[in-house]
């Protein structure tokens, strides 16, 4: 199905069809989260060999582990047999993987090593053990997060972020000593809505603060303010469809934590951090932002909680977050981000708890035929575009923008409709990444 | 009203433990596994009437009445779940991991303040529960006056239309006599879902 024409990214008119339709969804499947590199883990939840964290990419279940040559391998949690699955723990440490149906075990890179009464198969003609393994994804990481394609064609990480990369910096190298996700898993909680409202809120929609989060932030920024959220010192940047809407405030999402301990902690980082990223990035560390990585991968400045929304059929999403902090913070340092991202941006988040409703109704909502045959208004225009030459991707002027989200569902309809990779362009890397850090 | 109702409470002077004594008061409640001597039914049956009326309460939304059941040294805490082998060795409450509530009474302070802001939407029209409390244990501890209780709940919701929600659970508390009834001291609430399978856990338990 071509979707070009659900899709009018210019003005900001988007088919409400998109978010109930499912063929749609099936589409996605395979052309979006079939060829996109999709988050799978954090380097530390698989620290050593034989760690593992099992996760979904798009509705296909995987297990992300580390094997003896230090290596993360990622391959289909389902058994080449008859198809159950092979490990049933989020997470865990071990050597093989063996499903309970016939016993078949399986390595640390997902070859199949052995089953119950072997000699059968060496007897059977043309039954290779090498080729009835676990299905490998290609794996690469950026700066600690591993993401994973079973997509051949698929360009390298490193072009599909592109320079997006330069703004992850913000968040993954702001400190020496590299991230880590804290410990205990992934929260994890079921929304009824399509995984692309909540997509497209984190690529950015900061408007929606204004006004959906006035409840969860009121106890906390009640006192000073409220949510402020303006065009002045703010924008929105888009590379490949990824986007990330901040402004210049250092620490404003981190305020809505309400700990006075934690602000001052980062107010005395503030050198350091400029002087490792240089100003302008530094204050996108905490500032008022959200962001997307294509399709479903997204984060928070300041609470810095990243999260992924898990597409569970057309109207289900799971969101599995965890909250990462530098390597080197100080444990109670950590400890005041672990509480006030929960409390904040967890199923039991003061601003989180805002949030599901209105994506579950405006999913809901296309059940009826009329409502789902017009349009949603995507049209607010941003103030102008930024031609800086220190500043790569699509740079527009003031967070409180659709322009992003064009972008995002752009970005959506070219993988949608692209038969091969060939049709699917990435912008070209203009920043040396090495030398924004280091 | 309370001060807790108070929209321009500053919570940062509300009572609130460290890092230290959340971690003792965690670890008090990993280790409360209903060993001490179980008291006379006349106590038995005061604990099972203050759940009844906490479980009221929070039906009726009387926030500033439930929080007055909360201590000062209040720790309250909801962990995760996590799907692992029998064979796994790391212990299964972690108080260092991620958790849906991990809170102090400032915090419980500040939910309140989300909810009586007028400001939550998502809370208007008003949320329908029912908690139902059973299966209640109470026994002595080496404190007087303070009491381990291991209890069963379930707290429906609906809202709007078809929206429902029911999350069942067990609970342990440490609760102290008080002039007129008792408070708690620790809670540790144990969800059995390791997918929270709701949207939110816009509610207290």
């Amino acid at each position: 199905m071509n979707v070009q024409h659900l899709i009018d990214w210019q003005f900001g008119a988007i088919d409400r069809r998109i978010f109930w339709d499912p063929a749609i969804y099936e589409q996605e499947l395979e052309r979006v989260f079939g060829r996109s590199w999709l988050f799978v883990a954090h380097e530390s939840q698989v620290e050593t060999p034989g760690s593992f964290v099992t996760t979904y990419m798009g509705q296909d279940s995987v297990i992300v582990t580390r094997g003896d040559d230090d290596r993360i391998n990622v391959f289909l949690n389902s058994c080449p047999h008859r198809g159950n699955k092979v490990c049933f723990a989020d997470s865990g440490k071990g050597r093989a993987f063996t499903c309970n149906y016939h016993g078949w075990a399986f390595d640390l890179e997902g070859a199949l090593k052995k089953m119950p009464k072997m000699g059968l198969y060496k007897a059977t003609p043309g039954f290779r053990m090498e080729d009835w393994g676990l299905k490998r994804a290609r794996v690469e990481s950026y700066k600690g997060l591993v993401f994973a394609t079973f997509c051949e064609e698929t360009p390298p990480l490193g072009e599909w972020l592109g320079d997006f990369r330069w703004y992850l910096d913000a968040v993954l190298d702001a400190e020496e000593g590299g991230t880590e996700f804290l410990p205990g898993g992934a929260t994890r909680s079921v929304m009824n809505c399509n995984w692309k409202f909540p997509a497209d809120n984190f690529v950015g929609d900061i408007y929606h603060a204004l006004w959906t989060h006035l409840g969860g932030s009121e106890p906390t920024l009640g006192r000073y303010g409220g949510v402020i959220v303006d065009n002045k010192g703010s924008y929105q940047v888009s590379v490949n469809g990824h986007g990330w809407e901040f402004n210049d405030s250092f620490l404003g999402n981190a305020a809505a934590m309400g700990d006075r301990e934690l602000l001052t902690y980062m107010k005395a980082r503030q050198e350091k951090i400029v002087a490792r990223l240089g100003e302008f990035r530094a204050k996108m560390w905490g500032s008022v932002a959200s962001a997307t990585i294509f399709p479903n991968f997204a984060f928070l400045p300041g609470y810095f909680t990243f999260r992924t929304f898990q597409p569970k059929g057309p109207t289900t999403t799971e969101i599995h977050a965890w909250t990462l902090v530098p390597k080197n913070m100080p444990e109670d340092i950590k400890d005041r981000f672990r509480r006030g991202s929960m409390r904040t941006f967890s199923p039991s988040g003061l601003l989180e708890m805002d949030d599901g409703e209105n994506w579950e109704q405006s999913t809901s909502a296309n059940a009826g035929w009329v409502t789902r045959n017009q349009k949603l208004c995507y049209a607010m225009a941003p103030k102008e575009e930024v031609e800086r030459d220190d500043l790569p991707g699509i740079v527009t002027a003031g967070q409180l923008s659709d322009a992003n989200q064009r972008l995002f569902y752009k970005r959506w309809a070219e993988m949608m409709d692209a038969e091969s990779w060939a049709d699917i362009p990435c912008a070209p890397s203009t920043m040396k990444m090495n030398e924004a850090v280091e | 009203m309370t001060a807790v109702m108070d929209r321009k409470a500053d919570y940062s002077t509300f009572p609130s433990l460290n890092k230290q004594q959340a971690r003792m008061a965690a670890a008090q409640l990993v280790a409360m596994r209903g060993e001490g001597r179980a008291v006379e039914d006349v106590i038995l049956g005061r604990v099972e009437r203050f759940y009844r009326r906490e479980a009221r309460l929070l039906d009726e939304e009387r926030y500033g009445e439930w929080y007055e059941l909360l201590a000062d040294d209040l720790f309250y805490w909801m962990p995760m779940r996590e799907n692992r082998y029998r064979r796994d060795e790391r212990q299964e409450f972690d108080p260092d991991a991620m958790a849906f509530f991990d809170e102090s009474k400032a915090d419980i302070a500040v939910r309140i303040g989300r909810l009586s802001s007028g400001l939550a939407w998502t809370e208007d029209p008003a949320t329908r529960h029912v908690f139902s409390v059973t299966n209640v244990e109470v026994f002595e501890t080496p404190v007087s006056g303070e009491f381990e209780t291991h209890h069963v709940f379930s707290q429906y919701r609906n809202r709007s239309e078809h929206d429902e929600s029911t999350i069942c659970g067990r609970r342990r508390d440490l609760i102290r006599v008080v002039e007129g009834g008792f408070q708690i001291v620790r809670r540790m609430i144990i969800l059995p879902q390791s997918v929270l399978l709701a949207k939110n856990l816009s509610a207290f338990f």
